[in-house]
């Protein structure tokens, strides 16, 4: 809070998810005061938990190494939010990025600075540039040539995995033709306490077990269940609390590579990587605010003025404000019968507002479909615009809600929030030091 | 006909996460879950009621997976409405006793000793448990001798020569258990040149939303409304409320679930550190001395259902020399009436356990919470003295 100043915050950031917290955990390191308005939870508890930076490029190639492939697709991609970042600015966020969840207690896996691979639930293989530790990687790629026996394996009761579709579609990739691949069920015998009919075992309930019992004993069902197994392939449920230390009790006492396979939500991995940028956020001295839908902004004169919380029915005001609240999924664009829009500030989208041709017939259409890569068109610098065409001086919009990119088909979703969320940290800072005090030892953006 | 009030559940994509975050199920797998009790369950309950079950009973009312929830679907209304009108009720006397916070606070603050005196005696806890049950494991908040409401009213006069006045809806907690904390209330608004007066009030109806009365709940609900409008109309006053369940009842639960017609007192209402917020930015700022307190503040699951958080944390930050750490959010377990109900004594402790922990760990001098009912269970479980913002803030006061 800013009693000396008329506004309540250095910055308010509308949105919870991976972009606005990688934002807010910026502003906080700058020194500025923060706070982030979610209404729920984010996407993250949807996803698979690594960070994707760019995965396919020239359309459906994989990319093996980024950073190589980054100038070329910026050449052709202009109005895409890397190029508005640039490299360097790139590298600089992912870095801060890793070393903060690192503080966070969450290390994520980097292979040097080249893309890996993750295994899918569907048993695809997808290319990521950030992953946990525990989910398969360059770590475990390595071991693939000496053909190991792999099994993949179910708990029993848990309904969100299949391991049989795993194993079929992982049999059909090169990498793994020469492997043998097996199915197994491991038997929890907490699972059998449960005298309940109609409570189903989700992802989160396997995950309390395995952060409460006994990481020996858990070691011991695994042996148990595929004694000749070199690599085990678990869905993503090793704990939430302790999921790193019963990773390496289990590696240790089975003798065995185990890896997790992110599944249907609500994802464990992706709800460690929210919990480690909200206590990051909230040890820097963030207020995170889990509940508070932001029903409207007022623009006045190319300025927001304030913002409408719908909760407390207040109008909070900063010295800037960012939008990160996600694309459709999120709630931060909306399909209307006749047009989509974004629902905060009525901002210009960068698509044709009309609804039509939003997809594609083909589900898996070559091109993707239209509606991932629509969003709120913004200047070099992230600045939105009014339909009016008037561009928003306090306003910077980051992550999804962000138009000319395509997070599916480019792989690059990850990448975008963290990125554009940082860079619009930094360059807050620049302009409340400018306006208002001095900070010596701000360095100039690259 | 189908009554299709509340079809929030189309909203609902399904993705479990209310479910990954109630405090309820990660106890027990006898409760299915907010997503099975709430939504799912709602669309088949309209259409065949007898499809409620007794597991609904499980639920705590914390809200925590409307906080959470991404798409805005309205779970506990889903699961406190079926509870009301499809469960059979149970624990007659046991719920009235607990829900009529007003009857038993009207008797027991005239001879407050006797019934101190009683609800301590193990003889007694025993009867309750073995004939009610009622938990005989949890200790009752001791009540105050006298009703806070006269204390205010005696000041009457006092408080109408300041230069302004705000509406305070104390609850029964101050009134009939803790008349300090209204009194430290009245102590900082007095203190930023601010009168306090107290319009007449009942239980805001939260326990009875919890035991399924809502009938009962909608007759306080309609007396409340009327007096404060009344209180509040044509003065531009606010109705300050210091309990953080009282204030989610009357904004929330009054139009929402109970149906009511609030637009008399709408703008009216506000959270305590909401309006000293306000106050403070607008520079009405009291004289404030340093404290040297180390503090652990919990947010109660009602304020974060609210997004009021963000005010208490704010106003906190200005008492010098508190040193504040922000727990992680957790649900601290009794839920209010929840858990002095006998078949959740259990399952209230244990899912308080993952806050006690981290309270311990950060070893403060006292824990901050604007909500009585997590004051009770911190207090128990840690040892430790658990405070409302505001008596901290009248703690800082120069002149106190």
């Amino acid at each position: 809070m800013n009693l000396n100043n008329s506004t309540d915050y250095d910055c308010l950031i509308i949105g919870g998810g991976l972009s606005g917290l990688a934002c807010g955990i910026t502003c906080l390191a700058e020194g500025l005061s923060c706070a982030i308005l979610s209404s729920g939870m984010s996407a993250l508890h949807f996803s698979s938990g690594s960070v994707d930076l760019l995965g396919y490029f020239p359309e459906a190639t994989v990319v093996p190494d980024p950073f190589d492939a980054l100038p070329r697709f910026i050449d052709m991609h202009s109005e895409h939010p890397y190029a508005r970042c640039g490299i360097d600015t790139i590298k600089e966020a992912l870095a801060f990025f890793r070393q903060e969840m690192a503080r966070a207690g969450l290390p994520l896996h980097e292979n040097c600075s080249r893309n890996h691979f993750h295994v899918t639930a569907l048993g695809t293989l997808k290319p990521t540039f950030f992953s946990q530790r525990s989910v398969f990687n360059q770590e475990i790629r390595s071991v693939i040539d000496h053909t190991p026996a792999i099994t993949i394996m179910n708990i029993q009761g848990f309904r969100d995995f299949h391991p049989g579709l795993a194993a079929a579609n992982l049999k059909r990739h090169k990498l793994f033709s020469a492997c043998d691949i097996q199915c197994a069920e491991m038997h929890l015998p907490e699972k059998e306490k449960n005298p309940s009919p109609v409570h189903a075992m989700r992802s989160i309930d396997i995950a309390r077990i395995f952060d409460t019992m006994d990481p020996d004993e858990m070691a011991r069902l695994i042996r148990t269940a595929c004694p000749d197994a070199d690599i085990v392939g678990l869905p993503a449920v090793l704990g939430i609390e302790r999921h790193n230390a019963v990773l390496d009790r289990l590696r240790q006492k089975t003798g065995k590579i185990i890896y997790e396979v992110p599944t249907l939500p609500p994802s464990m991995p992706g709800m460690r990587l929210d919990n480690a940028l909200k206590s990051r956020f909230a040890a820097m001295g963030g207020v995170f605010i889990q509940r508070e839908t932001v029903e409207k902004g007022t623009i006045a004169n190319g300025r927001v003025t304030a913002i409408r919380t719908k909760n407390q029915n207040d109008t909070l005001t900063a010295g800037f404000y960012v939008l990160s609240t996600g694309s459709f999924f999120s709630g931060g664009l909306v399909s209307r019968f006749d047009q989509i829009a974004e629902p905060v500030f009525n901002l210009a989208l960068a698509r044709s507002p009309e609804a039509r041709c939003l997809g594609s017939e083909n589900f898996f259409a070559p091109g993707g479909h239209a509606f991932l890569s629509a969003g709120v068109i913004t200047d070099d610098t992230f600045h939105p615009k009014t339909p009016a065409g008037e561009t928003v001086e306090n306003l910077f919009c980051t992550g999804a809600v962000l138009s000319g990119y395509d997070p599916v088909n480019q792989g690059c979703g990850g990448g975008v929030a963290v990125a554009t969320g940082y860079v619009t940290g930094r360059r807050i800072a620049r302009g409340i030091y400018s306006a208002t005090r001095q900070r010596q030892d701000y360095p100039d953006l690259p | 006909m189908i009554n299709l009030d509340n079809t929030s559940f189309d909203r609902c994509i399904k993705c479990t996460v209310c479910t990954a975050y109630c405090p309820v199920a990660r106890v027990t797998p006898l409760y299915p879950g907010p997503k099975y009790s709430g939504p799912d369950a709602e669309r088949m309950r309209i259409k065949t009621p007898f499809l409620a079950d007794s597991s609904l009973a499980y639920c705590n009312n914390c809200k925590r997976c409307e906080t959470v929830c991404p798409s805005g679907v309205r779970i506990t209304d889903f699961i406190s409405l079926a509870r009301s009108t499809r469960l059979k009720k149970r624990h007659r006397v046991r719920n009235f006793l607990l829900t009529h916070t007003d009857l038993a606070g009207f008797f027991a603050t005239r001879l407050a000793w006797l019934a101190n005196f009683l609800l301590g005696l193990g003889m007694v806890k025993t009867v309750l448990g073995l004939f009610l049950n009622i938990s005989a494991k949890i200790r009752f908040p001791a009540y105050a001798s006298g009703r806070f409401a006269g204390e205010l009213k005696a000041q009457a006069r006092i408080q109408k020569a300041f230069s302004e006045q705000v509406l305070y809806f104390y609850g029964c907690y101050v009134n009939y258990n803790f008349h300090d904390l209204g009194r430290d209330v009245v102590a900082v608004l007095n203190a930023m040149n601010i009168g306090v007066i107290a319009p007449a009030q009942k239980c805001c109806g939260v326990p009875l939303i919890a035991a399924g009365n809502l009938s009962k709940a909608r007759k306080n609900a309609n007396a409340n409304i009327q007096s404060l409008a009344a209180a509040a109309r044509g003065t531009g006053r606010k109705i300050v409320f210091s309990s953080s369940s009282c204030i989610l009842t009357v904004q929330q639960d009054y139009p929402e679930l109970l149906d009511m017609d609030t637009s008399a007192i709408d703008g009216h209402i506000e959270f305590i550190t909401r309006f000293l917020y306000k106050k403070f930015k607008a520079g009405n700022l009291p004289a404030l001395k340093p404290l040297n307190l180390t503090a652990a503040y919990h947010s109660p699951c009602h304020l974060e259902r609210t997004g009021g958080v963000m005010y208490t944390i704010e106003v906190l930050r200005r008492i010098p020399g508190l040193q504040l750490t922000l727990l992680h959010s957790e649900c601290c377990g009794l839920a209010g009436t929840y858990g002095f109900k006998k078949e959740f004594e259990t399952l209230a402790e244990d899912i308080g356990q993952p806050l006690f922990r981290q309270i311990r760990a950060t070893a403060p001098d006292v824990v901050i919470t604007d909500c009585e009912a997590c004051k009770w269970q911190i207090e128990a479980h840690t040892g430790l003295q658990v405070l409302h913002p505001v008596s901290v803030l009248a703690m800082a006061l120069a002149k106190y």
